[in-house]
Formats: structure tokens, C-alpha cells, sequence
């Protein structure tokens, strides 16, 4: 318990070197830091209006990244989840577009089923080619991602493209204001409740089953297990296929509620904050909602802070790289290290 | 007899710690020159930490060398083996690729000089046929057999006229023809001047060889050089073991330290077998990763029955392990568990027909290190019981911790890391969970290796007792006193195949000249 009380207090030390890192550069750049930290507070935090933006953005990155969580916990290092958050809204959009006008209860559970079943089957095959042939996800994965990001330039531009789109980035029609769960480009109580309700369900399956440990056990030793007639293929698909099944939900809820539509580029950091907030968590669930409820939280500021600190936007980018630079020097996980170890030992 | 002769080697007060842990503290000990002294202990007495101080491997926290009467500066291998020492280790040192010319000279010069192959050839054929080494240049050391490397590795240390010579447990991998063989050669150089310091376990070896037995335990000089004349086997044993009388039998002791005669004898009433537990029938496998295919290989053990597989290690004890946890490929044969025919299932089905595995890595296979304790005992239960089942693990910590002190594991919390055990207690571990109620065949391969006295008597206590419940019990030891000690039959594996079946009483000749086929 203090081992993990000392992990959690540590990683917040690190993000807030990596705040004030942040800052020194900004001062130096010729900015205001103190301006810089009140903008991001104020932005994320300090109004109902600046929880609910934070809530916006922080509850999809939760939801992908409780499924970074799950595999990585299972010892695979999928990094797709960028492409499988493309999949899955992309697939939901397909449904939701192609049945527009019929009665909502029927599309929108499809609607769902659908993006869930994208970004599962966005991360089948490399979970397939991991196990099978021993083909390395990292690879795989991270291919997936740019596969699924022009394939999002190809159906947005192509087979879903609205003819009236004026805007410089290529979308899909605007989805039926009966299907969407947010009505207007914010949180709202749909998201809310499906939010909690797979984080509670995530948080069952890693706290309180048998998968939670036998994966645990796998992503730190998966000789062993083998010798304890585990099928390691089966524990490590089904890490893999959550993942993608989250992400998918992810994108389906930004197709539905606040974004409205599928856009070409859209949210293109998504994935790669979700493995961030993953890590910074160190892989527990529940670490996760509060390091997500702060990414979200950064991800508002940035919309804030060109017009009060007069930074860009990106500012928040370089927030996010410094920090992933601590918490990487942080030394990995010790299980992403047993994991590289025993993949000498596997090749 | 130690006394008049001048001194080879010396260490003064030598002291090394690793961590909190004293491997050795304080000894002081004098090799007289042109001898054969053993150093004995059990695992753990710092016998190997011993000899790498004296070959400069390890830099002691406190105390000198001196060889040959002049202080060498400790800690520096380049040094030591200036001043005329050098030493074999017990895994060999030697790089597998390269060829016995190419290691012979990387082992003398370690330089980067230009030759050509017939060069090094010729060079190294003289010398190696000097010492009697019967072996082809050319060859790759990876495809040598273990005697011959060992061999090879005495040879690679002779070559700069080495006054000392230390080999840190020679004896482990041989076969006991090929220990005659070694002691043979030992005495050659003997005659030729060289000291002679080696580090053994056995009372039967130290008796057979040496001209001085010194003892360590717990890190602590006990007595030595004491001249072998002057000791019998139960006064040494004593000494190696110290007061544990309470926890051992006599044979135990004597399996332990290696003072059982060479003669079986009639230990206890062979055990009736009942009805087979496991029934292997020409079971051929794929060449494994890990070893030699298994050649048409039948085994069978009974209810209450300790089947013992004696055998040079590297002959296809471990496939045989894999091909009964399914890990292995067969190409032919039938494994049968308790009348089931298991050779198509998967593992899990066979641990649900009662099969349980001690594997050969404590600390790969059989545990994972950065995992909890409770996780690394629940393990089996919780694959038993279905992936999706909803565990409480409050209540598998409770329960592990309950199991683990019945089973005498010392642990501060079931949240704590296997890989902060000791080996003995991180064994214990894995027989807490291999060892249950419904187990009906325990595979234990290599189960005491590295385990203290009173650790390896554990392991044996509840290797019999699951025998005395009616499990059969497939013991896999490289170390034949252990297996005579407390096998009911002993089965030999030779490249892959069974090559002969042993009961009580055992000789040890029969099972050695089965082990290298030296019986056909």
C-alpha cells in the first residue's frame, strides 16, 4: 500500500515538474507563466462551465484509455489506439448515416454495437498476428494507426461525404439530432452514465476477476503461466479486443454527442494522450479517471488559453510531450520491462 | 602433512557482503603448495564467492590474497592471473560458438592479434594433446560434450602456467565415470606441480581426491585445512551440516553431503506401487529448444510411488518435463493420467486430471518475480476455475497467507513480491501450490537445486509425505544421492531415451556407466 501511495505521489511530482518546465520554457519564450497556469486553471477547473469541458474531453481519452490499461496490463503494448478510436467512429457513423430515419431504439443500439465492434476488430489482427506468429504489436499496431487515419480521409472525402460541406476539413453529414446523445457540442448525462458504468465494469473485470490477475501475471511473466495451462493466445486476444472494443466506444460517443459528425483529422492526439494517461496512472483504473479527468481538463485549457495567455493552442501539446518525457524517464513500468525481456526470450 | 611445504595460496580475513547478507566473514585459510585441497559446504556456506575472491573476481570489503607468499592486489582478475592463479567455473565461461582453437586462444591471449585458422590449430593441438584432451580443434565447444567442454576449460586455464588452479564444483555435471575421468586428469597436474583447489559438495569426492578438506558454513570458516587422513565421513558431515540433527534422518545427511557408500544398501522397504498414475508409451517428441528430442520413451509411475530420472543433464530431462505439461511436440506415443488419455490435451486439462509441475525454473517458470505472493499462489485455483469467475481478494490474500504458514514460507505480507523470497522459501511457495489434496501426479524437476539444508529436507519431507497420501511423484535431480535417497525406483535418460530402470538397493556404478551409455 505505501509502495503504491509513493508510485501515485510520484507520478504527480512528475507532471508538475513538467508543468513547471513548461513554464520556464514559456517565460523564456516570452510569455506569462503565472498568466499560462492561471489560464489552464481557470480553463480546466475553476467554473462549472470549465468541469464540464474538462468532463467533455477527459471522458472519452478515459474510456480509450482504460482499454490502453487492459493491454497493457495483459503485457502487449498495443499502440493503435489511435486507429481502433478511427474505426470505431467510423463504423458507427456508417450505421448511424446509413439508417438515418429510422426509429432511434433500433439505431442506436446498432450505432453502438457497431464502433465497439470497429475498433475490436481494428485491434483482432494484430492481436491475431501477435499470437499466432509472434508478429510484433508494436509494429502492427502503430501501422494500423495511419491505415485507419487515411481510411478516415478516404470515407469522409468518399462513400460518406457531405455534399454540402463547405469546410476546409472533409465530414461526414451531420448525424440525426434523434440519434445523438449531447445535443449540443458538450458533456452531457448519457456520457456520464456510460462513462461510469464501464469504468466500474473495467474496474470488476481488473479488481475482482480471475482475468485481472491471470492477465496481471501474464504481462509480467508469461512463462509462467503457460505453466500454470494458461492459453496465453486467448488471455492476450482478449486484452488486445477490449482495448480496441473501448476505443471504438470512445469514438462512437464523439460521433454521437459532442462532435456530431465524423470529420477527416479529427481529435488526431486522441490515442496517443489515452497511452499517456495509461502510463501516468501506472495502469491502475482507478488512477486512470483522475489522470484523465486532468488531461481532459489540459485539453480544455487549450482552447482558453490563446485568448487569456495569448499562447497557441499547441502549447498544450508541448504541456503533454513534457510530461510524457518525465514519465517515461520515470523509468517504465515494470512490466513493460519484463514484457521486453521476455520477448527476447519468445524470439 | 600441511606443515614444511610453502604456501600456494593465502587469504587473510577476507569478508564480502552482498547487501545485508555476510558471504563470507573473516577467513583466513593457507593452501599448502603441489596438493589437492577441497573446499566443502552447503549451498550457500560461500564456497563459490570463496573462489572468486581468490581469482580476483570478486573484490572482498575486507581482507588480502597472496599467492605464492606475495600480496596480490584484490579484486582484479588480470592480476591474479599474473600471480599463477586461474579458475573453471561451475556454468562454463567458454563462448559456445566458437571453436576449441578459437576459445583456447581468446582464453589465453584474449588479444585481437592476426591468425590464421590452421595457425591457432596447430598451436593448440600440441598443447591439448599434452594434457591428454582427446578432442578435434575445429569442433564448435557448443557441440562438445559437457566432460569434454570441462575438459576444454581445465586445458584454456593451464595454458599460462598456472600455479593455482580452482574449479568451482567440477563435479555437478559429470557422470560419475566422467568424475573418475576428471580426478585422473587432477592428479596428472598434481604431479606436475600445480596446486590444486576444489570447491565440491560431496564427502565421497572430497575422500576419493583430496589431500585437505577445508569447510565453510554460513559464510564462516569451520575448520581447515584439516588433512583427509584425519577425518571419516560422519565427522565431516557433521561439521558441513552443523546441529540439525532434528530435522534429518541419518540417510538423509548422508544424501545430503554425499557420504552414502558406494554400495547401495537396503535403505527402507521399497514402496509396492499401485496402480499407474502415468503411463508413457513410445512417446517421441520434435527436438525441443531445450534439449533432445524423446526416443520411443515408456515410463510409468504408480500410486504411491517416487520415480526418480537420473541422467547427465542435457539428455532430455527437460522435454520430458515439456512433453508432459504438452509444451513439447509428440511426433508419436501415448501419455495416459489415471486411465485418461491425455496425449492431445492441453495442460490445463491435465491439471484438472491432477497433474502438477515443479518446473526446472524456480524463477521463470514456476514464479513470477514482480507478482505478489497471493497472485503467484492463486494462480492454479483461479485458471481451475474459469477466467471470468468473480474472486474477492481479500479473501485470497487471507487464504494465501493461511497456506503459506502452514507450509513454513517466511513472508512479511501477501502483497509483497515473489522476488523478494529466498530460494528456499520461494520453493516452498511452489510445492504451496502444486502440492494439494487433489494433485495425483507431482512432476518435480530439479526441486532442491540451490536450497540450504534445511530447505532441501523440507522439500523432501513433502515430497514423501504426498507420496505416502498415494500421489505419484516424477522426480527430475542431476544429483544421484538425492535420488537414491528417496526414489522407490530410478530411471535413466540418455540422449532422449530411457536407457535403463534401477530398484533398491542402488549401486552406483550400474546407474553411472547407465548414464553414459558406458553399459552397452
Amino acid at each position: 500500500m505505501i509502495g503504491y501511495l509513493t508510485q501515485v505521489i510520484r507520478a504527480i511530482a512528475f507532471v508538475f515538474i513538467a508543468l513547471l518546465l513548461c513554464g520556464v520554457i514559456f517565460e523564456f519564450a516570452g510569455f506569462s507563466a503565472p498568466l499560462m497556469f492561471q489560464s489552464i486553471a481557470d480553463g480546466a477547473f475553476l467554473s462549472v462551465r470549465a468541469w464540464e469541458n474538462s468532463l467533455r474531453w477527459g471522458l472519452p481519452l478515459f474510456l480509450t484509455a482504460l482499454g490502453v490499461v487492459i493491454s497493457f496490463r495483459c503485457g502487449f503494448f498495443n499502440i493503435g489506439a489511435q486507429g481502433q478510436f478511427y474505426m470505431g467512429a467510423i463504423a458507427a457513423t456508417f450505421v448511424a448515416d446509413g439508417l438515418n430515419g429510422a426509429p432511434a431504439v433500433l439505431v442506436m443500439p446498432l450505432t453502438f454495437a457497431a464502433g465497439i465492434l470497429g475498433g475490436a476488430v481494428w485491434a483482432l489482427w494484430p492481436g491475431l498476428l501477435r499470437v499466432r506468429s509472434g508478429t510484433d504489436e508494436v509494429i502492427t499496431t502503430l501501422m494500423g494507426n495511419f491505415i485507419a487515419g487515411l481510411f478516415l480521409v478516404y470515407v469522409t472525402s468518399g462513400p460518406l461525404k457531405d455534399p454540402s460541406g463547405t469546410g476546409q476539413a472533409a465530414s461526414s453529414r451531420p448525424i440525426g439530432e434523434a440519434y445523438r446523445i449531447a445535443a449540443t457540442s458538450s458533456i452531457s448525462p448519457a456520457i456520464i452514465v456510460i462513462a461510469v458504468l464501464v469504468g466500474v465494469g473495467m474496474w470488476v473485470l481488473v479488481n475482482r476477476t480471475s482475468f485481472g490477475v491471470l492477465s496481471s501475471l501474464a504481462g509480467r511473466n508469461p512463462i509462467m503461466v503457460v505453466w500454470q495451462g494458461a492459453r496465453l493466445s486467448r488471455l492476450g486476444l482478449a486484452g488486445f479486443v477490449i482495448g480496441g472494443a473501448l476505443a471504438g466506444l470512445a469514438g462512437t460517443i464523439e460521433v454521437l454527442g459532442p462532435i456530431g459528425r465524423l470529420s477527416s483529422g479529427m481529435l488526431p492526439t486522441h490515442g496517443f494522450t489515452a497511452i499517456l494517461i495509461a502510463l501516468v496512472a501506472n495502469l491502475s483504473v482507478l488512477a486512470t479517471a483522475v489522470v484523465a479527468l486532468f488531461f481532459g481538463g489540459l485539453a480544455a485549457a487549450g482552447l482558453y488559453l490563446p485568448v487569456l495567455a495569448g499562447l497557441p493552442a499547441a502549447a498544450i501539446d508541448i504541456i503533454n510531450a513534457a510530461i510524457a518525457l518525465f514519465i517515461t524517464a520515470r523509468a517504465w513500468p515494470k512490466r513493460l520491462t519484463g514484457l521486453f525481456g521476455s520477448r527476447q526470450d519468445a524470439g | 602433512m600441511t606443515t614444511g611445504t610453502a604456501t600456494a595460496l593465502a587469504c587473510r580475513d577476507v569478508s564480502v557482503n552482498f547487501g545485508p547478507v555476510a558471504a563470507l566473514a573473516d577467513v583466513s585459510v593457507n593452501f599448502a603448495e603441489g596438493m589437492i585441497h577441497a573446499v566443502v559446504g552447503q549451498n550457500g556456506a560461500g564456497k563459490t564467492t570463496f573462489a572468486r575472491v581468490a581469482a580476483g573476481i570478486v573484490r572482498p570489503d575486507k581482507g588480502g590474497v597472496e599467492i605464492a607468499g606475495r600480496e596480490v592486489p584484490v579484486g582484479h582478475v588480470g592480476q591474479a592471473r599474473a600471480a599463477g592463479i586461474e579458475i573453471v567455473h561451475q556454468s562454463f565461461a567458454l563462448p559456445p560458438s566458437f571453436t576449441v582453437a578459437e576459445a583456447m586462444e581468446f582464453g589465453a591471449n584474449g588479444s585481437g592479434s592476426l591468425y590464421t585458422r590452421r595457425d591457432l590449430e596447430r598451436r593448440w593441438t600440441r598443447h591439448l594433446e599434452s594434457l591428454g584432451v582427446r578432442v578435434k580443434p575445429r569442433e564448435r565447444i557448443r557441440d562438445l560434450p559437457v566432460e569434454t567442454q570441462q575438459a576444454v576449460e581445465i586445458a584454456r586455464a593451464l595454458v599460462t602456467d598456472a600455479r593455482v588452479l580452482i574449479l568451482d564444483e567440477p563435479t555437478a555435471v559429470l557422470s560419475p565415470s566422467g568424475i573418475d575421468n576428471l580426478f585422473e586428469r587432477l592428479k596428472v597436474m598434481q604431479a606436475n606441480g600445480v596446486t590444486v583447489i576444489l570447491i565440491l559438495h560431496k564427502i565421497r569426492e572430497v575422500l576419493a581426491i583430496a589431500d585437505t578438506v577445508t569447510v565453510l558454513r554460513g559464510g564462516k570458516l569451520v575448520e581447515g585445512p584439516t588433512s583427509t587422513a584425519e577425518v571419516d565421513a560422519a565427522r565431516l558431515a557433521a561439521s558441513i551440516i552443523g546441529s540439525t540433527d532434528d530435522i534429518l534422518s541419518e540417510t538423509d545427511r548422508d544424501a545430503l553431503v554425499g557420504a552414502a557408500e558406494d554400495e547401495g544398501k537396503e535403505t527402507e522397504p521399497a514402496h509396492h506401487a499401485g496402480p499407474a498414475i502415468l503411463d508413457m508409451r513410445g512417446v517421441s517428441t520434435r527436438p525441443d529448444p531445450e534439449g533432445p528430442a524423446l526416443e520411443n520413451v515408456a515410463l510409468t509411475v504408480g500410486r504411491g510411488e517416487i520415480v526418480g530420472i537420473a541422467g547427465v543433464e542435457g539428455n532430455g530431462q527437460r522435454t520430458l518435463v515439456r512433453a508432459l505439461s504438452h509444451l513439447a511436440d509428440l511426433t508419436g506415443g501415448t501419455i495416459t493420467l489415471s486411465g485418461v488419455e491425455v496425449t492431445h490435451h492441453p495442460l490445463s486439462a491435465r491439471r484438472a486430471n491432477g497433474l502438477r509441475v515443479i518446473p526446472f525454473e524456480r524463477n521463470s517458470e514456476g514464479l513470477s518475480l514482480s507478482s505478489a505472493l497471493w497472485e503467484n499462489w492463486s494462480a492454479r485455483a483461479l485458471l481451475r476455475d474459469g477466467v471470468l469467475k468473480l474472486i474477492s481478494p481479500a479473501r485470497l490474500r487471507r487464504a494465501c497467507t493461511a497456506a503459506l504458514q502452514v507450509w513454513d514460507v517466511r513472508f512479511n505480507s501477501p502483497n509483497q513480491p515473489a522476488g523478494s523470497l529466498s530460494g528456499g522459501n520461494a520453493q516452498k511457495l511452489i510445492l504451496a501450490r502444486e502440492v494439494d489434496d487433489e494433485a495425483t501426479l507431482i512432476i518435480a524437476a530439479q526441486p532442491t537445486r540451490g536450497l540450504d539444508v534445511g530447505a532441501t529436507a523440507f522439500v523432501w519431507r513433502s515430497l514423501r509425505e504426498a507420496r505416502d497420501r498415494g500421489c505419484g511423484i516424477l522426480l527430475i535431480s542431476s544429483d544421484l544421492d538425492e535420488l537414491f535417497d528417496i526414489s522407490d525406483r530410478i530411471v535413466v535418460m540418455l540422449s532422449g531415451r530411457i536407457n535403463g530402470e534401477f530398484s533398491h538397493p542402488y549401486h552406483l556404478g550400474e546407474i553411472g556407466a547407465a548414464m553414459t551409455g558406458a553399459d552397452r
